[in-house]
């Protein structure tokens, strides 16, 4: 697998957690995260993860992407340390750390379910690791009280942790790791147990939280619209290997295999089954065009132009007939199910442009661009 | 039946078991202040069987023994069990399942059997060695401990698997060494279950009588084997002023063990 080292936006070194004055160290600079053949195996027959390369730059919003059981909270905990790996090295900010537990990892976590200490109060717990670190007391108060503001929960500080709401306690588990300065901040799912509203707030507010403090956060998610929405690169992973790194754009135009293609919400997915100096030709009919090497055909959804059927249009290149077998609403967009003639079901995107809309049974073309089409290998 | 008359019955059976349950504590309470020396006839209130309790220096001894040994058996039992009740939680993925089985044992091992084992097991050292571990407040001491020590073990454990496994990795990734875990998570979250376990093991220690029976040396009387003895001439109001005080003890340490135990369910409640 060949990972880009380019990060697709500039690194900027931004503010910073507080308004820095002259005086103070200049924040750490944002580090980077080599993994080279890492692996790990809970049992001989249980191999979470296996042979996992990949390059993070510094201040990258890094997301891993898979299902459950795919191992990407594995990949998380080993580079925070909480697991040993079973071969392969991590590397941080170009120090190898493979053998450093935990406590010793300028890495903080925020995990899934938040993890908050109950016995401690708000304050208390966004400064329980500078506490760890024996930093001075009246320089604690002062770090919690400014990164509590930055995450805008500066009265909530008095607070038990039983009387937090769910978003609260996601901004205090946010605090509690942004509070320590990591050199890399790693995110478990931290928004699954949010309800969809608050869930884009914070999806956008973490964003703009990694601009400004120009850190590399590295993002755990099973939700491919999460990932495209915040993530700089993604990683998608499955059964402990790494199918695919790329742009949120690369991943979604140009799957590299069907996993991928699939996890990333592709239903128009098809095998060639001749290929000649014209195009290729699918079980439902052929397409001209030149496309690149592969087993398989993506046809994405939106890139399709569907017109009432007519013999001028259905006789113009890649247009195939159709019938609507099934019509779902969006607003800004239709979606239909098309059937084709030997019955292959087609789903096709179409913007809502004020015209009216083809009912179910109407009979139709349908036009493939062959710029929305891309080949790929099983 | 009618579900009303059902209703009553059971109602019914609620008020004649706790009848039975405290009637015969009230009624021992009640004679201990008894003015005249009789278990039968209530002739008026006095206190002269609490002064006559503080006057009998075998009394009073035994009662100083009783709560040596509760104390230091229960202080034992709290760190020895809170340090095997994380151990089991540490191991609880291997397969270790069988080793949790021997903590569990004594709980159901009647009493009568592990007393004479105890006893048999102290007097074959004690002949062994030429007298250490005679029978006397230290195997009275080892005795207590040995049977506290899985309650407090189970207290502790079932306090730990109720916890987020992930308050242990974020306790690593917050920097905490081992030895900062331990004191600035695990003990202040475990306090609760510690307190409980140790007014628990406080409770079952003052109150034993079978296991004490057999691993006490002539001049190791506790309260419960001094009653034991007392009551072979008769119930006396002195018995039962004991017996009053020792109520009095156990109701207090069981409301203490109760009020930590659910102290943070409460108030997780009250808040939720």
């Amino acid at each position: 697998m060949t990972v880009s080292s380019t990060p697709s936006k500039p690194t900027s070194q931004a503010e910073g957690v507080r308004a820095d004055p002259p005086d103070e160290t200049a924040r750490r600079a944002a580090a980077g995260i080599e993994l080279q053949g890492l692996s790990k195996h809970f049992a001989p027959d249980a191999i979470a993860l296996d042979g996992v390369d990949l390059s993070i730059p510094a201040g990258e919003f890094f997301t891993l992407l898979g299902p459950s059981g795919c191992g990407k909270t594995t990949l998380l905990r080993l580079i925070a340390g909480l697991e040993a790996t079973t071969s392969g090295t991590v590397e941080i900010g170009g120090r190898a750390v493979t053998e450093a537990p935990a406590h010793k990892r300028n890495v903080n976590t925020v995990f899934q379910s938040y993890a908050l200490f109950d016995h401690l109060n708000v304050a208390d717990n966004i400064g329980f690791g500078l506490r760890m670190q024996r930093v001075a007391r009246a320089e604690i108060t002062r770090r919690v009280a400014e990164t509590a503001a930055f995450i805008k929960i500066d009265n909530l500080l008095g607070r038990r942790v039983d009387q937090l709401s769910g978003g609260q306690r996601q901004r205090v588990a946010l605090a509690r790791a942004l509070v320590n300065e990591p050199d890399v901040l790693l995110l478990d799912e931290p928004l699954s147990a949010l309800d969809a509203g608050l869930r884009s707030d914070l999806q956008l507010e973490l964003m703009r939280i990694q601009r400004r403090l120009g850190m590399t956060f590295v993002f755990v998610t099973h939700d491919q619209q999460e990932a495209m929405v915040m993530s700089d690169r993604v990683a998608v992973l499955d059964a402990g290997r790494i199918q695919q790194v790329g742009s949120p754009q690369a991943l979604y135009e140009h799957p590299e295999n069907l996993f991928v293609a699939r996890f990333m919400g592709h239903e128009n997915l098809f095998e060639i089954v001749d290929r000649d100096e014209a195009g290729v030709v699918l079980s439902f009919g052929r397409l001209n065009g030149r496309f690149t090497a592969g087993t398989h055909l993506l046809i994405r959804p939106e890139t399709m132009t569907v017109t009432r059927d007519d013999e001028s249009v259905a006789t113009a290149d890649n247009t195939l007939r159709a019938r609507v077998a099934e019509r779902v609403y969006r607003g800004h967009v239709a979606e239909y199910g098309l059937t084709l003639a030997d019955g292959t079901v087609l789903v096709a995107t179409c913007n809502n442009l004020g015209e009216p809309m083809f009912d179910v049974g109407t009979e139709v073309c349908v036009s493939i661009r062959t710029s929305g089409v891309v080949a790929f290998h099983a | 039946m009618s579900g009303r008359g059902l209703r009553i019955t059971l109602r019914g059976f609620w008020y004649l078991m706790l009848l039975f349950l405290y009637a015969p504590l009230a009624v021992v309470a009640l004679y201990s202040f008894n003015s005249i020396n009789s278990s039968a006839v209530f002739a008026g209130v006095s206190l002269r069987w609490y002064h006559a309790l503080l006057a009998d220096d075998t009394i009073m001894n035994a009662f100083y023994n009783s709560v040596v040994l509760a104390l230091s058996s229960s202080v034992i039992a709290t760190v020895v069990g809170t340090l095997l009740g994380y151990g089991m939680y540490t191991h609880r993925e291997r397969r270790l399942g069988w080793l949790i089985w021997l903590v569990y044992l004594p709980i159901v091992m009647p009493d009568i059997v592990y007393g004479i084992s105890q006893m048999s097991f102290f007097t074959s050292i004690s002949a062994a060695t030429g007298g250490m571990l005679d029978l006397g407040l230290t195997t009275m001491v080892i005795a207590h401990v040995s049977f506290q020590v899985p309650f407090v073990a189970l207290l502790v454990y079932s306090r730990l698997v109720g916890l987020d496994s992930r308050l242990f990795a974020a306790c690593q990734d917050l920097y905490a060494n081992a030895w900062q875990r331990a004191w600035y998570f695990i003990l202040p979250t475990l306090r609760p279950a510690i307190v409980a376990a140790f007014f628990l093991a406080f409770t079952l220690s003052i109150d034993d009588f079978v296991i004490s029976f057999f691993t006490a040396g002539p001049e190791s009387t506790t309260l419960p084997i001094f009653i034991w003895s007392a009551i072979k001439k008769g119930v006396t109001p002195e018995v039962n002023a004991i017996a009053t005080l020792m109520i009095g003890a156990v109701f207090a340490a069981a409301a203490v063990a109760l009020a930590f135990q659910y102290v943070r369910a409460g108030r997780r409640n009250a808040a939720g």
